[in-house]
């Protein structure tokens, strides 16, 4: 039997990873990436708490049914950002966020 | 400690540690390996947790498609895909932010009750639900999918007119 704050904690931990990129990070793919551990991070801890949910079972895979919307969403997030990875390495010549600070293309 | 609970630990530790040397390579082609290593974990980490199908759609989308997507950002705007990012002055106030959110994090799932988790659940139910009870997020997601998909299009195309790139020397 897995300890559910185990999972909770492990989450956690990968969720401040994930801070440490985004606060670190300049290269716009590397923040990308950084974003993504943080969803899936989200989507662990959704999976978690349906594998422990009481009830019936269709209500109990609620968690699951949402993680699936997640999944969908992260790898349109991920689509959208590397077509501004491109945009800006086209205009700027760069990926480092930095020199795009004016939030324009 | 019984041998799901050491699995768990096990999986759950390594992907902190993709996750970490994904963040910590100075080249960004190993950042992408060690992220296809952290989505593969974090995949055993569903099936453990007895979500086969999740488990399945997280090899195929993420440690599939979306590494493979970043693998080829990386070979459109880069001439040389091995170059070694400038080192990165980390100072100390992002650490020791990360580590007080880790640290609040564990406290608080410390205090969450436990409970036994359901082996019982399975893709019959999961697209019962998804089909009858939360159809409409699948909807919504279609529809955002499309408006990103013409986002992205108008993104990624070449403007007439634009100022020709900067070649050479990208970093």
């Amino acid at each position: 039997m897995i300890p559910f704050d185990d999972i909770l904690a492990g989450s956690g931990i990968l969720f401040a990873v994930g801070t440490f990129g985004v606060l670190t990070r300049r290269n716009f793919i590397l923040l990308l990436i950084s974003v993504e551990i943080i969803m899936n991070t989200a989507i662990l801890n959704f999976i978690a708490f349906s594998a422990y949910a009481p009830g019936p079972s269709i209500l109990g895979v609620t968690g699951q049914a949402v993680a699936v919307v997640l999944v969908g969403l992260a790898a349109t997030e991920v689509a959208v950002g590397l077509a501004i990875v491109l945009a800006l390495n086209r205009v700027r010549g760069s990926v480092d966020v930095a020199k795009a600070m004016d939030l324009k293309l | 400690m019984t041998p799901e609970t050491l699995l768990m630990a096990v999986l759950l530790g390594i992907a902190v540690v993709t996750a970490l040397l994904a963040l910590l390579a100075r080249e960004v082609v190993h950042t992408i390996i060690w992220i296809g290593g952290f989505f593969v974990t974090l995949s055993a980490i569903y099936f453990v947790l007895y979500a086969a199908f999740l488990g399945v759609l997280q090899l195929a989308v993420y440690a599939g498609a979306v590494t493979i997507l970043l693998l080829f950002a990386v070979m459109v705007i880069k001439k040389r895909i091995f170059v070694r990012e400038a080192g990165a002055g980390v100072g100390p106030v992002p650490i020791l932010l990360a580590l007080a959110l880790g640290a609040v994090l564990v406290a608080l799932a410390a205090g969450v009750p436990g409970g036994t988790a359901y082996s019982a659940y399975d893709v019959t139910a999961l697209s019962a639900n998804l089909f009858t009870r939360n159809g409409a997020w699948l909807l919504l997601l279609g529809l955002v999918m499309l408006s990103a998909l013409a986002g992205s299009i108008h993104l990624a195309r070449e403007m007439r007119g634009a100022p020709s790139p900067p070649r050479g020397g990208v970093p």
